[in-house]
């Protein structure tokens, strides 16, 4: 009856069914990593139930294993009911499907929500976890402090993995018009990514998507419309690989052997960008 | 009795330094516009060009805020520590009293605005930033008040109110655990360095510096290990440093023969070269990451302060407490306008509370732009035509 109720509040959330997916550009290889990536969601407006339902269509062809969360999972009010209508409910296909949900924390993201078991924080700021040949690092860039600098650092001294992958809130390359890029950030954090071979890093905080062309050997992407947009706050550079703001998005990514394979979705189902990502050793 | 270095008089740097230095050169170090002009170099060039600005940033932060700033803390506690002893310009508790009830309804307003402003927004990791909202730039505070009344009662008031509202800065530092492993044998430390000092004082030793050398290392060892900010490591010392009590506008000369004076102008010097570096390493934000943070510390520190000292004034006045002399209604709501910038001390417990990231750079963005705060108290001053602008 509760998954019931639940599908049935997903549909009249979102008013309609969206078209599915235009064309999946991924191998789906048998023995690969599926996910799929979302940032900056937690409005509980109808956009966000629409980026869930095409999430959930897009689970039906590519059945991805885990959702990573690029922060303010949570606008506004973050009471328990408040979890229910900008988490549980939009998510409610996948969440009923066993996909387990990790999440970074933003600006707007109460910092007792890594408490919140939904999203797989272990009551941490900053935490590590694996899944096949990829090891996921989430931080938390409100505060970067020294100390969760040096687990970091250890953090990915100790991981053998062929895939390191690093995602948080505020991006430290971005052509979008409202923030820009977090350079101070970045001089804390790029050395340790590149020093340690990360290949990819995710971040949210400007409501647009944008892949920038590889920096010091690290593909940056910024999915941060998953329920918010900005419109129009793209402002392209030479270092803007791809790039759109007209419309919420969600990624769906496969780390197969040495490639990732990565595909952007609109919540209409169109697809704005797609490529492959090849893993970068380091000397 | 002499001057008090916190008025920065003109002759506060008077003697062997005046025959080195220029005009310009004095004029900048009287006012502690070192400070100011490193935040506008950072301002700049981190808008500019700002990888070099933060690797620099980055590499400097540590021996500047962390080290550096110890000499500038100290130096003002020293000038407090002297105003408040018998025969000092700020001594007595019936002077304290009204101040200290006006620096209280100005930091409770101060925090109260800043925090219902960001809980409003819900970014409640803005929140644990309430203590830098509350800050007071006391140099900034004497300074506007000093060229708006120039002499009486404002300037008195207006250091002591700026003072207590920053003892509660200082007291939010020193409690608030840092994120670090703390030693056990910190505290031993501690009393070692403070022993040192007393035994200088004991053997009279006339001058600063041997005591910041023998036990300076020791309380800052103490304080970095026992997780809590080393910049308050000479504090410990300063009560047993040489000293004699301070008038607040008194302009006579200081006595150039005298080594306690030519101490204190060498401590001065190095504390504002410390703070031009400050300012060069903490004044560089990037402009379009204003937010939240920031609008809520210009809302706390531009309307909240001024209105919550006000009202902890009109309530004293209501229970009995007497209002300075010459002190009326106007010239209050002047004062309380003058303790709303925030700049120096703001910036520096930003630094000490707050880690590297985007909650830091709206904080730091609001503590500069509470500069603002000196030239509305001006114009308030104009408006309600007190001090220099009282109708004759």
């Amino acid at each position: 009856m509760r998954k019931w109720l639940a599908t049935a509040a997903v549909v009249v959330a979102a008013g309609t069914w969206a078209a599915a997916i235009d064309a999946l550009r991924l191998p789906k290889d048998p023995g690969s990593l599926k996910f799929a990536v979302i940032g900056d969601n937690g409005t509980g407006d109808r956009p966000q139930y629409e980026v869930g339902q095409q999430m959930a269509m897009a689970h039906d062809v590519f059945p991805f294993e885990l959702v990573i969360m690029l922060g303010d999972n949570l606008y506004g009010r973050q009471q328990p009911e408040d979890f229910v209508t900008k988490f549980e409910r939009p998510y409610a296909a996948l969440l009923q499907a066993g996909v387990p949900f990790y999440a970074s924390l933003g600006n707007h993201d109460d910092q007792k929500n890594r408490f919140y078991a939904g999203f797989n924080m272990g009551g941490e700021r900053y935490y590590t976890y694996k899944r096949k040949t990829v090891r996921f690092f989430v931080l938390d860039t409100n505060l970067m402090d020294p100390k969760q600098l040096s687990w970091f650092d250890e953090a990915l001294q100790a991981s053998d993995d062929l895939w390191k992958i690093v995602y948080f809130h505020h991006p430290l390359y971005s052509d979008a018009g409202r923030h820009g890029p977090d350079v101070q950030l970045r001089v804390a954090l790029e050395p340790l990514l590149v020093r340690h071979g990360v290949n990819v890093v995710f971040s949210g905080h400007e409501h647009v998507y944008e892949r920038v062309k590889p920096q010091k050997g690290i593909t940056y992407f910024i999915d941060g419309s998953g329920g918010q947009l900005r419109k129009g706050d793209m402002n392209p550079s030479a270092q803007t690989a791809a790039s759109f703001d007209q419309d919420q998005t969600f990624m769906l990514v496969e780390v197969a052997g040495d490639e990732l394979h990565f595909q952007t979705v609109t919540r209409t189902g169109r697809t704005v960008d797609a490529g492959v990502v090849a893993r970068r050793t380091i000397s | 009795m002499r001057h008090h270095a916190l008025s920065h008089d003109p002759m506060a740097l008077a003697a062997p330094g005046r025959a080195v230095i220029g005009p310009a050169v004095r004029f900048v170090f009287d006012r502690f516009l070192l400070l100011p002009a490193g935040a506008a170099v950072a301002l700049v060039w981190a808008n500019t060009a700002p990888e070099g600005y933060y690797q620099l940033s980055q590499l400097l932060a540590f021996p500047v805020n962390e080290i550096g700033m110890a000499v500038f803390l100290a130096l003002v506690v020293h000038e407090v520590f002297e105003a408040i002893m018998p025969g000092g310009a700020l001594h007595t508790w019936r002077r304290w009293l009204l101040p200290v009830v006006a620096a209280m309804g100005g930091v409770a307003a101060t925090a109260g605005t800043y925090l219902v402003y960001v809980g409003a927004s819900h970014e409640t990791v803005l929140a644990q930033a309430w203590p830098i909202a509350c800050a007071v730039d006391v140099a900034a505070a004497y300074y506007v008040i000093k060229l708006i009344f120039r002499r009486g009662a404002a300037l008195p008031f207006v250091l002591l109110t700026a003072l207590a509202t920053d003892a509660v800065g200082v007291l939010v530092l020193m409690t608030r655990p840092r994120a670090v492993d703390v030693w056990p044998g910190a505290v031993a430390l501690l009393l070692a360095g403070i022993a040192a000092a007393a035994l200088m004082r004991r053997l009279h030793v006339r001058r600063f510096w041997p005591y910041f050398a023998a036990a300076g290392p020791l309380c800052w060892l103490a304080l970095y290990l026992g997780g809590v900010h080393p910049a308050l490591a000479l504090v410990p010392i300063v009560p047993f440093l040489p000293r004699e009590p301070r008038s607040l506008e008194l302009f006579a000369e200081p006595d150039d023969d005298d080594p306690l004076h030519h101490a204190e102008r060498e401590w001065n010097v190095v504390a504002q070269v410390v703070l031009l570096l400050f300012g060069l390493v903490n004044g560089g934000v990037i402009l379009r990451h204003y937010d939240t943070g920031t609008w809520a510390m210009l809302s706390a520190a531009l309307v909240g302060r001024p209105i919550g000292i006000i009202a902890a004034v009109a309530g004293a006045v209501a229970c009995g407490l007497r209002r300075p002399r010459g002190l009326g209604w106007r010239e209050l709501g002047v004062i309380a306008m003058a303790t709303s910038s925030g700049f120096t001390f703001a910036l520096f417990l930003a630094t000490g509370l707050i880690a590297i990231g985007p909650v830091l750079s709206q904080v730091a963005l609001g503590a500069l732009s509470t500069v603002a705060g000196a030239a509305l108290t001006v114009l308030l001053a104009r408006l309600l035509h007190v001090g220099r602008f009282a109708e004759r």
